[in-house]
């Protein structure tokens, strides 16, 4: 075996050496989808771009989703299905088993190429694993848009939220609500992942910066697990009876971190922000419980990631970023961000234009 | 416990492999009519299923969890379990991507992340042969322990910027097969004579199928089984470096449940998990119906959710066929 693998290497460099002749090169730098200069706000989209094309013939767009076990991807999806009806084209969604099935979602990713789409939109369970897929795709002339949160390095479209503003507007809660200060913690996403990473310094850092009578007394991965949450925030609670505030970089775990504040009795104490927007999230918000949410809009989203693939489908040249909407949505602006998807597109809309 | 006599263990030990041979080329016959059976099905219902692209599509997605399988059915036909796979991959594949990008040569970056599985295999082989820990609590254990390293030596992070010279390397096609489908094809033959024609191939059956009766016969039982787990830690490492060189990146959480997918592969392909029953060509099989599966459904658009159930449903049938064509032992 030792002297087929030598062979196959040897075999492998000198094609390798033939091919690297042909390959282009390859200049796209890595994508930092927070930090990367070339973009361009969802709202700007009509009016730097003039309205959506019509899409010519029938075109069928892919959609490979992280995992629908968790509502945020089913309402990405919803947002695909808005959006292609409206276009007039079909959608179709599949995703992995769950949020750890890289290899089985990647399979998926290729066999969507097999089957000829004509756009696929991908949300990759981590950084690298859909990167065969995206180089295939690209290699069969389908444009690729790379939608929330995890960020392909090599992605030439990418389509979401500035992941490190969830973490800043959480801490602006606190700096404005809670000003005398005092004990916070973090509860993680999975470690190594680009948006719990992002989601934690924008929190971090902003209270750093802005807070200083604020001290994060923990700061530990929650998996995105309510479980987890739940066991995390009992034990720093414990350790800390006189903390003020949690956040999590998701709602699941937000919800987890609300129930072992009940179970500690300190609800009135201890304010608890989570992300996404959920829809247990929001029901908890408006019973008194969560304190708040970070919503990242994924209907919304998906919706405007359908139409950026469109626009490049129809030869539309975007900047390589489109940012979507985010806001903190507490007890008290609940109702202007639910309900209705168009009243709540068009208070988006004038946000965008206050900023 | 009543010792059998050691005649008895002399024919356990050298019968075992043409026994297997026979009873397992039929057992074989049947997964592979099986994996028939369901692209007939889907061939049948998706045009592009038949595709060259395709199949070579799905060889090309079932060569890693095959590669992970054929060292895990060594490990079950040896009466054990090598849960740690997953794990093990992701400290071969960390080590050799960050060997890799320090610019050190692409061969002693393979063989490095070559060696790391082999050890951390041994490693499990070690607590259960000569510390007498079962198999499932030791690679339970390992599992994690193996998983945190990785984790620990990244800082969670990914390892990216592997070098496209060591990238091409299996990317490339010989004829129309991918190199990582090549390495699979070349791995069941040598695992297939391995277990079939070689003495450590013959302890390998004798321990999983009588452990005592080896024993008295002179099998090298403790080293028979470190031999299987240092197999299956190296094979998990070469799959997670072919996985590293396609995706371009090493990642930490690679290997998240590859010991249940190299499990029911096994499984399908006839392995038992009491031991001493199993082989190569059936694991291969199996993950080749698995990947045909996960293939066929997506081109039809059926759910992730639906997926999950069919992969269930495939596992237990092929379970009961097994019981109803081999009867109760």
């Amino acid at each position: 075996m030792k002297v087929k693998f030598v062979k196959s290497a040897i075999m492998g460099v000198s094609l390798a050496s033939l091919l690297a002749l042909a390959a282009h090169a390859d200049a796209l730098k890595p994508l930092n989808s927070d930090t990367e200069p070339d973009r361009i706000d969802w709202s700007q989209l009509d009016a730097k771009f003039g309205p959506l094309p019509k899409a010519e013939g029938k075109l069928k767009v892919g959609a490979v989703a992280k995992a629908l076990n968790n509502e945020y991807w089913r309402s990405l999806g919803q947002g695909y299905a808005n959006e292609a009806k409206a276009a007039g084209v079909t959608v179709d969604l599949q995703a992995g088993q769950g949020e750890a099935d890289q290899l089985g979602q990647l399979a998926i990713a290729e066999n969507m190429i097999t089957k000829g789409y004509n756009i696929l939109l991908v949300s990759p369970q981590t950084d690298a694993n859909l990167t065969p897929a995206v180089e295939a795709a690209e290699k069969a002339g389908v444009p690729v848009v790379n939608v929330n949160d995890a960020v392909i390095p090599g992605a030439k479209n990418y389509v979401g939220n500035v992941q490190k503003d969830n973490g800043v507007r959480a801490a602006r809660w606190f700096i404005k609500n809670r000003p005398a200060g005092g004990k916070v913690a973090v509860v993680e996403g999975m470690a190594g992942v680009y948006a719990a990473v992002q989601r934690t310094a924008g929190f971090k850092e902003t209270l750093a910066k802005e807070g200083p009578g604020f001290t994060v007394v923990a700061s530990v991965p929650g998996n995105w697990d309510r479980q987890l949450s739940y066991d995390v925030a009992t034990n720093i609670i414990q350790k800390n009876p006189d903390i003020v505030g949690f956040y999590a970089n998701n709602d699941g775990m937000a919800l987890g971190i609300v129930e072992a504040v009940k179970a500690a009795g300190k609800l009135k104490d201890i304010a608890v922000i989570g992300t996404d927007g959920i829809s247990d999230a929001y029901k908890s918000i408006k019973d008194g419980e969560l304190i708040a949410t970070v919503d990242s809009f994924p209907v919304l989203t998906g919706e405007v990631a359908l139409e950026t693939a469109l626009r490049l489908k129809a030869g539309q040249k975007l900047p390589r970023v489109v940012a979507t909407p985010q806001a903190l949505v507490t007890k008290d602006n609940v109702d202007r961000y639910t309900g209705d998807e168009a009243k709540v597109r068009k208070n988006l809309m004038e946000d965008a234009a206050a900023k | 416990m009543t010792t059998p006599p050691s005649s008895a263990g002399a024919q356990t030990a050298s019968e075992a492999p043409s026994r297997f041979r026979l009873r397992l080329t039929v057992r074989d016959l049947g997964t592979l009519i099986g994996l028939v059976v369901i692209c007939a099905v889907f061939a049948m219902l998706s045009d592009v299923f038949l595709t060259e692209r395709n199949l070579v599509n799905i060889l090309q997605q079932s060569s890693i969890n095959s590669c992970v399988a054929i060292g895990m059915t060594m490990v079950i036909i040896s009466g054990g379990i090598d849960l740690s796979v997953g794990p093990v991959a992701a400290c071969a594949a960390v080590l050799a991507a960050s060997l890799l990008v320090s610019g050190f040569p692409v061969l002693l970056s393979i063989c490095a992340g070559l060696a790391v599985g082999a050890i951390c295999g041994a490693f499990n082989g070690v607590l259960i042969a000569y510390a007498g820990l079962q198999p499932f609590i030791v690679t339970l254990g390992t599992l994690s322990i193996f998983r945190a390293l990785a984790l620990i030596y990244t800082g969670g992070n990914p390892i990216l910027g592997v070098p496209t010279e060591f990238r091409r390397l299996f990317a490339s096609e010989i004829w129309i097969f991918p190199v990582p489908v090549v390495v699979v094809a070349v791995l069941v033959v040598v695992g297939s004579v391995l277990l079939a024609r070689t003495p450590l191939g013959e302890y390998i059956f004798a321990v999983g199928g009588n452990e005592e009766a080896a024993r008295i016969s002179g099998v090298p039982i403790a080293r028979t089984k470190i031999a299987a787990y240092a197999m299956s830690g190296f094979l998990a490492a070469l799959a997670a470096i072919i996985l590293v060189a396609r995706l371009g990146a090493a990642e930490p959480t690679l290997g998240n449940l590859w010991e249940l997918e190299a499990i029911a592969a096994s499984a399908i392909g006839g392995a038992s998990l009491m031991g001493g029953k199993g082989s190569i060509v059936g694991t291969i099989l199996g993950a080749i119906v698995l990947g045909a599966m996960r293939n066929g459904l997506t081109l039809l658009n059926v759910q992730a959710f639906y997926q999950l159930l069919a992969t269930g449903v495939i596992i237990i049938l092929a379970m009961l066929i097994d019981r109803l064509t081999r009867g109760r032992e």
